[in-house]
């Protein structure tokens, strides 16, 4: 694995600022463009996940939501139609003609989105548990209720326990709260509400379009996924024209958070077979 | 100073397991555990004494709207303001409020409280309020639209009734062609507004530019005070200094011959209402997007943080007033000071599992030697501005 440094830009559109981050072990312009869309947790993260992606030869770009991160709120981005343009605007600002899409969990939704909206802006998609598909048999948790020791019990397989020999002490009782953490934590499920808290985390009508999708698909579920069933997943894989299906083991959905190395694997193989001068139909 | 009879109709059968099994009163609550004899018989006998207090004197009676709950079991207020019009009289009949923030149809709301005031001969006050928390879980209405949906449904529902010509209506959340109200309230231009505060400075600052009633919510003494000057200087700024009929201060209130009975009986009751009727978690509490970071801010670090549930911290902080009339009398007088002032008190006088004879002898109590010791206080005397 390459240790590759991510870049950090901001880029400017007229409803505000987005930032991203970026990187490749390639040499500048050498790497295809990976468009990493992320989970409702893990804006402005880079990790092992998506260094293992760079360190592949991939230059990827991972953007933080309107309202999630370091970007703007974007405050005109009130649903999911608005995302898709929203993120039209960014491959047009970024000069992104049709790059790979890979997309997690709500980043997921998005990226099944935009493929359906623009089949020819996608050089190839890759789908990781993704939300918005609505399947009232197969329920997705509410994610906006949980507290947050039910919320990881939810997200991991194997849910990380605190090493008692290195956790920090337990504040004393009256101690001060971090604000800010606190406030940029409820901004961010204050946009993902915004988004999708009706229809839940879902686009009824989606479904019916997703035989619009041209790019070849690839569709990854966690073994284990307690938030959204890995039915969704089938469902994509089953009604996207051609997209294959893989699950990945001992995982939940917190996914490349839990099992950065499996999921690097199969998405590089993937995307490696696929090279974006040989994928694709333009419309 | 004017007194109101306040109604939340708990359903207090709990369980005895509730506090271990169960994280709310609300929302998750199963259904299950409601048993419609005992609800049908708790909806007569609450309706009683409703009607009691307007015998007794009250100048208002009072019911306000939650859904899924077992701490209140009133989904719709106008149904219980409805059946108040018919078997009171005297008192104003006060719902605070309709839930206008979850309503998916506001117009509905104007006819209905139209209708309440025709039928009550202008008897009716109208408050609004957004709904709590886990009411935009429970009706699926988006909570970050929650302020915009309030206050667009609130200008709605004021156009509509004073309206006399037909209008369209095309706004954010919801499109009329035609508003052209049938009937219109009694009262000119409106029935009076009342709309709660927990400490928002817009909320001041709306209430103050329309002279509005601000009503507390329950809170302890020092907070209510920065609530209540809050809505003092948003006056202010506006050159004016509010009518102290236009603070309402609400409180939970338990009288019995002695203080020793008072005591005895309030304690049960009154922890249950803190500790069960409003146990919910902050997940309830605060759906994403239902405050706006700097009122999230704001109310971390004021330390308004849960309602804890000791019997005798919430009476030393002002969240449930208990004893001997003669006790109550001088402790709201004393809250009166604490507070700068107050013109009404909204009195919850059937607190949790209290029983009806309870709940009428506390009221009884109150109308009888309370109402007279404290109505000079808090009349209209500071309100001569140039």
């Amino acid at each position: 694995m390459a240790d590759v440094a991510p870049a950090e830009e901001f880029l400017q559109l007229a409803g505000g600022r987005v930032h991203l981050l970026r990187a490749s072990a390639s040499p500048a312009g050498a790497g295809e463009p990976v468009l990493f869309l992320h989970a409702a947790g893990g804006a402005g993260q880079w990790l092992e996940f998506h260094d293992r992606l760079a360190g592949a030869g991939f230059d990827v770009i991972a953007p933080d939501h309107p309202g999630f991160g370091k970007s703007d709120d974007f405050p005109e981005v009130e649903a999911i139609d608005d995302l898709v343009y929203h993120y039209l605007d960014v491959l047009d600002g970024l000069g992104l003609d049709r790059p790979h899409v890979v997309g997690a969990s709500f980043g997921g939704w998005i990226a099944a989105e935009l493929a359906v909206h623009s089949p020819h802006r996608i050089g190839s998609l890759t789908l990781l548990s993704a939300a918005g598909l609505r399947l009232p048999d197969h329920p997705v948790t509410d994610l906006f209720l949980l507290p947050p020791g039910k919320l990881v019990a939810t997200l991991f397989h194997d849910p990380p326990r605190p090493d008692p020999a290195q956790a920090a002490p337990a504040p004393p009782p009256g101690a001060a709260l971090d604000l800010d953490a606190i406030i940029a934590a409820y901004r961010e499920a204050t946009s993902l509400a915004r988004f999708s808290w009706v229809p839940f985390l879902s686009d009824p009508k989606l479904e019916r379009r997703l035989r619009r999708i041209t790019a070849p698909t690839l569709v990854v579920a966690p073994s284990d996924d307690r938030l959204i069933p890995v039915e969704h997943a089938k469902r994509y894989a089953a009604t996207i024209p051609g997209a294959t299906y893989a699950e990945v083991a001992d995982c939940g959905h917190a996914m490349y958070f839990e099992r950065p190395a499996a999921f690097a694997a199969v998405i590089t193989e993937f995307l490696a077979s696929h090279p974006l001068a040989e994928s694709g139909v333009s419309r | 100073m004017k007194f109101s009879f306040f109604h939340l109709m708990p359903y207090p059968y709990l369980p005895d397991d509730f506090d271990e099994k169960y994280d709310s009163s609300a929302l998750t609550y199963p259904n299950a555990n409601f048993d419609p004899k005992l609800g049908s018989a708790l909806y007569a006998r609450y309706l009683d004494e409703l009607e009691y207090a307007d015998q007794l004197g009250f100048d208002g009676v009072a019911v306000n709207e939650h859904h899924q709950s077992a701490y209140g079991l009133m989904p719709s207020p106008n149904l219980m303001a409805a059946a108040l019009t018919r078997r009171t009289t005297q008192a104003r009949i006060m719902v605070l409020g309709n839930a206008i923030g979850i309503r998916g149809n506001p117009l509905r709301v104007a006819e209905e409280i139209a209708m309440l005031d025709l039928m009550s001969g202008g008897r009716v006050d109208s408050g609004f309020v957004r709904g709590i928390g886990w009411e935009y879980f429970g009706h699926s209405i988006n909570p970050t639209k929650s302020r915009s949906r309030f206050n667009e449904a609130h200008d709605l529902i004021i156009k509509a009734w004073t309206s006399e010509e037909m209008f369209s209506w095309y706004g954010d959340n919801y499109e009329y062609r035609y508003v052209n109200l049938w009937p219109r309230p009694l009262q000119q231009p409106h029935p009076p507004i009342y709309i709660p505060g927990a400490g928002s400075t817009e909320t001041m600052k709306f209430c103050a530019e329309r002279r509005y009633t601000y009503m507390s919510v329950y809170a302890p003494t020092r907070i209510v005070r920065r609530w209540f000057d809050g809505y003092r200087q948003a006056a202010a700024d506006l050159g004016y200094v509010p009518d102290p009929e236009r603070i309402a201060f609400s409180v939970p209130v338990y009288l019995a011959d002695t203080d020793q009975r008072a005591h005895a009986e309030a304690r049960p009751v009154v922890e249950w209402l803190y500790r069960k009727g409003l146990k919910q978690t902050a997940e309830m509490v605060t759906p994403p997007g239902y405050m706006s970071p700097g009122s999230l801010r704001g109310v971390l670090a004021s330390g308004l943080r849960g309602l804890g549930g000791d019997y005798d911290e919430l009476r030393a902080n002002g969240q449930a007033v208990v004893g001997s009339p003669a006790a109550v009398a001088e402790r709201l007088a004393q809250l009166y000071d604490e507070l700068g002032g107050f013109g009404q008190l909204i009195g919850l006088f059937a607190i949790g599992p209290s029983t009806h004879a309870q709940v009428m002898r506390s009221s009884e109590l109150f109308a009888s030697e309370v109402m007279p010791a404290l109505r000079p206080l808090g009349v209209a005397r500071e309100t001569a501005v140039s």
